[in-house]
């Protein structure tokens, strides 16, 4: 089976053609989709500017990481979870838009940004915690997620538009 | 409630004569480069704002005190306070006509202001005070993030209702 045809046959389904043509479910989730990137995306920019080493200098990064992580995290899974049914609702559309591709590779490429840092860079961190300039591996996770996320923003709204 | 009950209606034509209103109505993208920009500044606001409030209710950011956080994360959130202002005047010069039968509109406004009014009081009181926990810090929090909250829902609604 050709991928279009699973976009197709999703598209099909009737939870799909409910989501895409009541009145309501599409507005709240996507006020939910909203709401839920300004808790994530706006608590992880914060993490990756003291990364970068722009913000919050004097405290050290675990700390950092270890307060404001795991409300990035509840931000997430609200975001994917409406994201998806959004999803849902548009599957042909979503295929057929460049700016969706776009984001969903971006959307990979975040996690292994998150992967990378949590694997390679931050068991080390006690070696840099407050350290007044950061390793290049340490910025470079943080100008990689800014950049990502606000292409990932960029893209959603593309997606939305055209 | 909406705006055509305030203001005359030659304002709303103004507005959208104005060289920038109509050169974002002739635009085929400006008025989605502009609301992207817009978007990408509420995520960091409501980020910032949900860490302050966070702290006043005495979860996370626990090794500074609320004045520290308030201090580093004020600075930034007033920046991305202009810039949504920044992009949302341009964004309602562009449609203004419509937007003066918007209620969703009219309220993001009272909301605004609110949210404004009793961000520079209660809340910049508590802040100041330093206490996590208290019923004065609880109360600007959870007032403070439903206010903002309702500026971003009724903003959202402007789209579809």
């Amino acid at each position: 089976m050709h991928l279009a045809d699973f976009f197709q046959w999703l598209n099909n389904l009737p939870f799909s053609v409910a989501l895409r043509e009541d009145d309501w479910p599409f507005p709240i989730i996507e006020t939910f989709h909203i709401l839920g990137l300004g808790l994530s995306v706006g608590v992880i920019v914060w993490l990756d500017l003291r990364l970068i080493g722009v913000t919050l200098k004097r405290q050290p990064v675990s700390q950092v990481v270890s307060q404001l992580e795991p409300w990035a995290i509840r931000g997430f899974a609200v975001m994917f979870l409406s994201g998806s049914l959004l999803f849902l609702a548009e599957p042909l559309k979503c295929y057929t838009a460049v700016s969706f591709r776009l984001k969903a590779i971006m959307l990979v490429l975040t996690g292994l940004n998150v992967w990378y840092f949590h694997s390679k860079v931050y068991p080390r961190v006690s070696e840099w915690d407050d350290a007044p300039v950061l390793p290049w591996q340490v910025k470079l996770v943080g100008y990689v997620s800014i950049f990502l996320w606000f292409g990932i923003i960029i893209a959603g709204r593309w997606t939305a538009y055209f | 409630m909406n705006f055509q009950y305030l203001l005359p209606f030659w304002f709303f034509h103004w507005c959208e004569g104005t060289g920038l209103g109509s050169m974002i109505q002739q635009s085929k993208w400006s008025f989605a480069v502009i609301e992207t920009i817009h978007i990408m500044a509420l995520a960091v606001l409501l980020g910032s704002f949900l860490i302050v409030d966070l702290r006043l209710f005495g979860l996370g950011m626990k090794k500074l005190t609320v004045a520290e956080v308030a201090t580093q994360f004020g600075v930034t959130s007033w920046v991305s306070f202009i810039v949504m202002v920044a992009t949302g005047i341009p964004m309602y010069l562009s449609e203004a006509v419509r937007l003066s039968t918007s209620s969703p509109f009219f309220y993001k406004m009272v909301f605004l202001c609110l949210a404004l009014l009793f961000h520079l009081t209660v809340h910049r009181r508590a802040t100041k005070s330093g206490g996590a926990g208290t019923g004065l810090a609880k109360i600007a929090a959870s007032l403070s993030l439903v206010c903002w909250l309702a500026v971003a829902l009724a903003g959202r609604a402007i789209a579809f209702l």
